[in-house]
């Protein structure tokens, strides 16, 4: 069984500065508690212009105390993420999947971010779909109650990773999206 | 900005950082006749000076920041298998190495 999460909104700013934001902050619902941020690879295809990076978060472990304790990990959760930047067409595509506990549980994220179609020049959609899945190697009625859980966090994060964008960008460029503050 | 995997690249990880963010804010830049010598009036530009401005670009990034990535990553490099991870990205890598983007129409229309 696996559970799947999506969720579409847009960032009054344009594309090119919620690009130089990314880098600056990281949104992620996996990862709602950054405790570090590394490059592993960037590479720029000579081609086509994309910027494709590699990159590996460390965050406090996003799964409940108890699980952790149960499933035999550690105290610190890693994410291997990869984007793409296409400076032509402007899109950007994100995809992340945990690296820690992933023996038992995967959470793969995909996320877009492109200029609105109403409004490209001033304003961003984001696209985000989560699929989380218990693997094989937990038990199937521990698993699907894993799942749910773990979707629950995956939106409460959601939000909170939106809210804590929304106000990194406002402090780097200004703006009054007429949303809260970070939580 | 976050830190390092391993504390005593924290310095280096953010000049790095700092480097690339100032050169990809003038990546992001839309390529026009003044990123071309000349400067003419900014019109379309022919596939030629496309890739001749593109080009210019990445040596830039590879002149302003080659050296201080190559210090950052000299740097972190056996921080991973310190951590165990090494395993754990070598596994993801295989099941999904991530080479190329989606497709944007796959991506828009999820």
């Amino acid at each position: 069984m696996v559970q799947y999460f999506s969720n579409a909104f847009h960032y009054d700013h344009p594309w090119a500065k919620v690009q130089m934001g990314m880098w600056q902050k990281y949104p992620n619902p996996q990862c709602a508690h950054v405790i570090s941020v590394d490059v592993l690879d960037r590479t720029i295809d000579p081609q086509t212009g994309i910027i494709r990076t590699e990159r590996l978060l460390g965050c406090k472990q996003a799964a409940p105390a108890w699980a952790v304790k149960f499933l035999g990990g550690t105290e610190d959760a890693y994410v291997r993420e990869v984007s793409f930047v296409d400076p032509i067409t402007k899109t950007t595509t994100i995809e992340s999947v945990n690296l820690s506990l992933s023996d038992y549980l995967t959470v793969v994220e995909k996320i877009t971010y492109v200029p609105s179609i109403a409004f490209p020049k001033t304003r961003t959609t984001f696209r985000q779909t989560a699929e989380i899945q218990a693997r094989p190697k937990l038990w199937k009625s521990v698993g699907c109650q894993i799942e749910l859980m773990s979707l629950d966090r995956f939106k409460q994060n959601a939000i909170r990773g939106k809210e804590g964008f929304e106000g990194v960008l406002r402090r780097l460029f200004g703006g009054d999206d007429n949303t809260q503050d970070a939580a | 900005m976050a830190h390092s995997l391993k504390p005593e690249c924290t310095p280096l990880k953010h000049k790095y950082d700092a480097c690339f963010n100032a050169w990809f804010e003038g990546y992001l830049q839309p390529l026009s006749a003044p990123a071309l010598a000349g400067g003419a009036a900014a019109k379309p530009l022919t596939q030629e000076a496309r890739e001749a401005a593109q080009r210019g670009k990445r040596e830039e990034y590879e002149r302003t920041c080659g050296k201080v990535w190559e210090a950052y990553r000299g740097c972190l490099s056996g921080a991973l298998t310190e951590k165990r991870l090494d395993d754990l990205l070598q596994q993801a890598r295989e099941e999904n190495p991530m080479l190329e983007p989606e497709s944007p129409e796959s991506a828009r229309q999820r």
